[in-house]
């Protein structure tokens, strides 16, 4: 079965689609009302909140879909400023054409990690477009979480630590091969993955400072912006940054730095120096921290400077552009 | 332990390199000119060391009449061209052949030419065929496996050691001593270079391209400078060899021959590059269409000209990083991933 443009109405057809594809696998008491809105208790006193959408190309590819990665980036938004995720909305706009079996392997693994991640999708939308307006389908996901710590670059101290929670790069790299632009196969599939179970222990942590999820730009392009939030600078040691060996030959087959390469499933964090161990302990007892390292420290020089494999200092620049467009 | 060679060497050369004159060590590779910033060696040169970039980018030099010629090619109806990816983007007073033309494929070798003319039979297939020595023995080795014939070829080849012997004469630059590219020197061989030792008293060193080679090599060049020697030598003899790959060169001349050619920038150089040789004007694009030689017009402010003659660096260039970037490139440089500017834009100084 294909969306067509009644899919869109607002009618029997629009219906339909919900019923048949999201909320066969959105299995949410509080999704059912399908009112203009839902009815949600906060506990606490502040909540945290957060909105993305996602337009990737391909809709599939290693290691995950536009629906995981729609999923995944707003949990992942969401914690790493400091917030328990607690609930999701899904905004679809499809493209008109688009098989029944490609939204519902979409809805199926956004449903899986919701629920493996104990969140719960709430609230939903969907358009269809006229054939050749979008590319299959885009999706938004709008987050809302409890929210525990503040953490701001302007928490930060010299000589705080900064830790990332594992291998850099992979779902840049996986994106640009799976677009099939070049004749090159490696095995490296996306990171994709939400992170509040790794991360949200750390909201213990005395000293957590600061965390991002470096997603576009990557590694690089968010310590930037931490230097210049903070007035402070980041001294990285190149030989610390976990880059999987596949990753580095396709960057320098293709000419990219893999500093600036998309994450969906890693994060930075500053934390201070008395905190260090604790906080690298606490990260890989997690499976998805165990590659997690120290590296590099917060300096009071304001600029971000990478100490290369040879010793060689280079300074880290914003780019104009990412390398790779549409890869989130 | 690769870490304490490379520890080993930057003591060496801290400790033999003479203090009391600068001294320009200029490569002529893009991927040397990589590897240097990529590593931020020269974070690691004594103060009075400067590592400059020459030409080492192709794509760079390749004159705008050729690239303009590509673009009016791609514009036909009855015609594909082809080309290498970085050769899409590059600026000219009529666009880039992205932007200005109509029908073009990109390859990222010479033979995958063939498959595009067979695909494509009632079509003039021109294969745009760019660099230097590297790229030439491909073009030349595809001509050898025999053209179908609705293939020809627009070629824009330079030549290496040509353009050096230009700098070393041009007062201005002031180059001390070469480091001579690992790529072209494995085809036209390590005894190519011989010239700049033995007439201009320059000395020069083949490297590759791994740090500890290049550190190596400039550690070769401090020795020689400071015992007043030049002399020809070559640090990466596992793949380059005195005489280079006789078989690319004899196929390289049987197709080409020495020509005067147009640098981007720089202008006519005398026996600088390759041109067809006369019998073989029926696969020469340049005859078969009897393409123009058009006059070059450079982007006001522009200094592409003076970075590719190791002249200036790219952050000296006014428009660099500002309005002229790898997406928006207004000058050669910026085009091409081995190109001066655009490898400083991706890397830092």
């Amino acid at each position: 079965m294909k969306v067509e443009i009644g899919h869109g109405s607002g009618g029997k057809l629009t219906k339909e689609l919900i019923d048949r594809v999201f909320l066969k696998y959105f299995d949410f008491p509080e999704l059912k009302s399908l009112q203009d809105a839902t009815v949600l208790p906060v506990e606490g006193e502040k909540i945290g909140i957060t909105t993305d959408s996602y337009v990737i190309r391909p809709l599939f590819f290693p290691g995950g879909n536009i629906g995981k990665l729609s999923i995944c980036g707003t949990i992942n938004d969401l914690t790493v400023s400091g917030n328990v995720p607690l609930y999701v909305s899904v905004g679809f706009i499809i493209e008109e054409g688009t098989d029944f079996e490609i939204l519902e392997k979409i809805a199926e693994s956004m449903a899986e990690t919701a629920v493996k991640s104990n969140v719960k999708i709430v609230a939903g939308d969907t358009k269809v477009v006229e054939r050749g307006k979008c590319d299959g389908v885009y999706i938004n996901t709008t987050g809302v979480g409890k929210n525990v710590r503040n953490l701001s670059p302007l928490n930060a101290r010299e000589g705080d630590v900064v830790i990332v929670t594992g291998f850099i790069g992979d779902h840049g790299i996986a994106i640009s091969l799976a677009r099939e632009e070049f004749d090159v196969e490696t095995g490296v599939l996306s990171d994709c993955a939400p992170l509040n179970s790794l991360l949200v222990p750390l909201f213990e942590i005395p000293t957590l400072r600061w965390m991002r999820d470096p997603t576009r730009g990557g590694l690089a392009t968010v310590l930037i912006e931490f230097s210049e939030s903070s007035g402070l600078g980041v001294k990285l040691y190149e030989d610390k940054i976990p880059v999987r060996e596949e990753v580095r030959f396709v960057c320098d087959m293709l000419g990219y730095d893999p500093l600036y390469l998309a994450n969906e499933g890693k994060a930075v964090i500053v934390v201070g120096r008395e905190d260090a161990e604790k906080t690298l302990e606490i990260l890989k007892s997690h499976e998805l921290g165990k590659n997690a390292e120290i590296i590099g420290e917060v300096t009071g020089d304001g600029s971000v400077q990478l100490i290369t494999s040879i010793g060689g200092v280079r300074r880290l620049e914003l780019l104009e552009e990412d390398p790779l467009p549409r890869i989130c | 332990m690769k870490r304490e060679r490379i520890k080993e060497l930057v003591s060496l050369i801290h400790e033999i390199s003479p203090k009391d004159r600068k001294i320009k060590i200029m490569n002529v590779c893009g991927s040397h000119e990589h590897t240097i910033t990529y590593s931020g060696m020269r974070s690691l040169m004594p103060e009075n060391i400067e590592l400059i970039p020459g030409p080492g980018c192709p794509v760079c030099v390749c004159s705008e009449s050729d690239v303009i010629n590509a673009i009016r090619l791609s514009q036909r109806d009855d015609t594909i061209l082809v080309t290498y990816g970085d050769m899409l983007r590059v600026p000219t007073k009529e666009g880039s052949i992205r932007s200005s033309g109509r029908n073009y494929k990109m390859v990222s070798a010479p033979h995958e030419v063939l498959k595009i003319a067979k695909e494509n039979p009632e079509k003039n297939v021109v294969f745009f065929s760019i660099g230097f020595e590297t790229t030439t023995a491909p073009t030349a080795a595809l001509i050898e496996m025999g053209l179908p014939e609705n293939v020809t070829i627009l070629t824009s080849q330079k030549l290496t050691p040509e353009i050096m012997e230009v700098l070393v004469k041009d007062e201005e630059v002031g180059v001390d001593a070469f480091i001579a590219p690992g790529h072209v020197s494995a085809i036209v061989g390590a005894n190519a270079w011989r010239i700049f030792p033995e007439e201009y008293g320059i000395p020069t060193v083949v490297a590759g391209f791994e740090p500890d080679n290049l550190l190596l090599a400039i550690l070769r060049i401090l020795y020689q400078l400071r015992e007043g020697r030049a002399e020809l030598e070559n640090v990466y003899r596992g793949v380059v060899r005195p005489e280079g790959n006789v078989k690319a060169q004899e196929l390289m001349y049987k197709y080409f021959e020495k020509a005067d050619v147009n640098w981007r920038g720089i202008g006519l150089i005398p026996k600088s590059g390759l041109e067809f040789r006369k019998e073989y004007d029926n696969i020469n694009a340049k005859k078969v269409f009897n393409l123009p030689e058009i006059k070059e017009e450079k982007v006001k402010g522009c200094i592409c000209d003076k970075i590719v003659l190791g002249k200036a660096y790219p952050n000296e260039c006014k428009l660099f990083g500002k309005v002229c970037t790898p997406s928006n490139p207004k000058g050669p440089c910026m085009v091409s991933m081995e190109g001066a500017c655009n490898i400083w834009y991706r890397f830092g100084r």
